[in-house]
């Protein structure tokens, strides 16, 4: 979305780490530790990625599914919203939200395609449920940015918008959906850390270009995270 | 966080009262919630057969919605699910603009008009500041409150616009509504399309009838080139690029007072740039409500002044009135204006009698009213044994055609 991020929902509900890394009560009971909640959410990334890569949508539905999912779980727990329906769920809302919407027979299709396993096994009516759920649990706010927007930008303001730094930022923007970051920080500040690795991984002098943006380095250097 | 509360609402929070209508998704009806007070509208969204889930252009309003909050737009109160069906609350409405445009019992004056196109300008600043393009505006998603207010409904064609080369449908917009680029085919367009249908609703108000009925889309931009002259390339050098292009007989403008012999000089001048051939010189709406004509006397009409048609239970006309002073006292039926000119050989001359005693009442009464601009002429079909026209609207059969031909993001 092109508009104007300072005055969107997005923006106003921006999480602390903190709250984000709150493993909910009834998941705790089942013995499930900050450091599995971090995995499983990142197991249902990519689980979203791969459902998005059989049914090809853009880039940023994969980015809102992903986005949704991860709010989701700042306020439910995975006891009660199997993550296995809910990744699945947030690729079909996101299709709807982004304008390219995914039919639910199709998702279904590939869901058995690709996991044999019975306890991914859901159908068009378990989506359709899962999905008016989500909307409540996300207080049906259906608008987010994406970091992958004022990329482009800044790598040509940068002089490197070359092939290769595009598509190394580019698939590093990607990789930050395997963390909350989206919850957390403003898209462009996220687009500029992965500049900045970037630019770290490919020796670019990009020192003087950072002065002049005046961005503090503390809040780009986020990727500690990584 | 706290709008992300955890109290779980139920259908109990709602009375529910008396069906209001039927919208494109589901039923509308009236209810008070229980823990304001507040009278609301609540629209039942069915869920659709070919198990797709929440229907895709509910989706969509609500997701529009929940990024705009103006005083002039309707205000998404509330949503929730109750027995499978997702439920949105907005804040009930009393009525909307073509019902005004419509009540022959109504007398708009150059400030009422002035108010209700600012509002209308300002609640699509707000969608434009936002990225967002209506794409269905009309007298009809006008909606008015009890206050006089008038707020943008419908979002349910409603998309975000910005990204460059993004090409949209262009079956968008009511036909008489529809900007001229439009109607060519144009797949890529932007906010220039919201400011026309304003300009298209700004003559309704001054006519009180749709002012481009065109019953066709050929049809349509015929109506357009013959009140507004067949544009020259100079005029609008991208118009023959345009997919649909093609050829009009070439026809000279009336000049635009002819057109609209009631209005000031400051309201043909916004209307001539609102009504500007290429999308690119066009005005934005943001300019159109700097325009000398919104500060230059008459200013626009306090909204809770606004004249609006009287509640249809109770014709206790003496209630409506009181706010904006004295009308015409006579029954309804003899009330109703004549039309000007038709049978008079001097059409000019007659005019002036014909609104003699509600423009002088409503002066007298103190009103804002201006003396540079005459009450305009409501046009009575019934005089000529006509029914107002049937309004078009954007079908489904349109859609799904479109969408299917042409393959496009909608």
């Amino acid at each position: 979305m092109a508009a104007n991020f300072w005055t969107s929902s997005h923006y106003k509900h921006l999480l602390d780490q903190e709250d984000v890394d709150m493993v909910n009560a009834l998941d705790k009971e089942k013995g499930i530790t900050l450091e599995d909640f971090k995995l499983i959410k990142m197991n249902m990334t990519n689980y979203i990625l791969k459902l998005a890569q059989q049914v090809k949508v853009r880039q940023r539905v994969v980015a809102t599914a992903v986005t949704y999912m991860r709010r989701v779980y700042t306020k439910k727990s995975m006891a009660e919203y199997d993550p296995r329906l809910v990744a699945p769920t947030c690729l079909y809302l996101a299709s709807k939200a982004e304008e390219s919407t995914v039919q639910a027979r199709l998702l279904v299709f590939y869901i058995k395609k690709l996991y044999a396993d019975e306890k991914y096994r859901y159908e068009i009516k378990d989506i359709l449920e899962m999905e008016m759920k989500i909307l409540e649990a996300l207080n049906y706010y259906l608008v987010v940015y994406h970091p992958y927007r004022s990329l482009s930008p800044l790598l040509q303001d940068a002089g490197l918008n070359d092939l290769n730094m595009t598509q190394l930022t580019w698939g590093l923007v990607n990789d930050t959906y395997k963390m909350d970051l989206i919850l957390v920080h403003p898209p462009h500040l996220i687009a500029l850390a992965c500049i900045y690795i970037a630019s770290v991984l490919r020796d670019k002098d990009t020192t003087a270009w950072f002065e002049e943006l005046r961005v503090d380095m503390n809040v780009v250097s986020v990727p500690r995270y990584f | 966080m706290s709008e992300f509360d955890l109290s779980k609402k139920v259908a109990d929070r709602y009375l529910k009262r008396e069906v209001l209508g039927e919208g494109t998704y589901g039923v509308v009806y009236k209810a008070i919630d229980t823990q304001t007070g507040q009278t609301v509208a609540i629209k039942k969204i069915r869920l659709g057969k070919q198990k797709e889930g929440v229907n895709f252009t509910a989706l969509r309003e609500i997701k529009l919605l929940k990024e705009l909050k103006d005083p002039n737009i309707i205000e998404l109160i509330d949503a929730f699910p109750h027995k499978g069906n997702l439920h949105l609350v907005f804040a009930f409405m009393e009525t909307d603009l073509e019902a005004v445009i419509r009540d022959r019992n109504i007398v708009l004056s150059p400030g009422d008009i002035k108010s209700y196109l600012q509002m209308t300008l300002k609640g699509l600043a707000v969608c434009h500041k936002k990225w967002v393009l209506h794409r269905d505006m009309k007298p009809n998603n006008l909606l008015i409150g009890s206050n006089g207010h008038l707020k943008l409904a419908d979002f349910g064609l409603a998309r975000v616009f910005g990204s460059p080369d993004r090409r949209f449908t262009h079956q968008v917009f009511a036909r008489w509504y529809r900007a001229p680029e439009l109607l060519f085919g144009t797949k890529q367009y932007g906010p220039g399309v919201d400011v026309w249908a304003a300009a298209c609703i700004f003559a309704e108000l001054l006519l009180r009838r749709p002012f481009l009925q065109g019953s066709s889309d050929i049809d349509q931009l015929g109506k357009i080139f013959a009140a507004f002259g067949t544009p020259s390339p100079s005029q609008w050098p991208d118009m023959v690029y345009l997919p649909d292009y093609v050829e009009y007989q070439h026809v000279l403008s009336p000049p635009l007072r002819s057109l609209f012999p009631m209005a000031s000089d400051d309201a043909l001048d916004l209307l001539s740039k609102m009504f500007t051939y290429d999308p690119k010189a066009r005005i934005s709406v943001q300019q159109a409500l700097e325009h000398r004509y919104f500060s230059s006397a008459p200013l626009p009409t306090d909204p809770v002044k606004l004249p609006r048609p009287a509640p249809k239970k109770e014709s206790k006309a003496s209630d409506v009135i009181t706010n904006e002073g004295p009308t015409v006292l006579s029954p309804p039926r003899k009330s109703r204006r004549v039309m000007p000119g038709r049978d008079g050989s001097e059409g000019n001359s007659l005019q002036g009698d014909k609104f003699d005693d509600s423009v002088s009442v409503r002066q007298a009464a103190g009103d804002n009213t201006g003396k540079n601009e005459p009450v305009p002429m409501s046009l009575d079909f019934s005089l000529f044994g006509l029914k107002p026209p049937n309004r078009p609207t954007i079908t489904s059969a349109d859609r799904s055609h479109l969408k299917r031909k042409l393959d496009l993001e909608f």
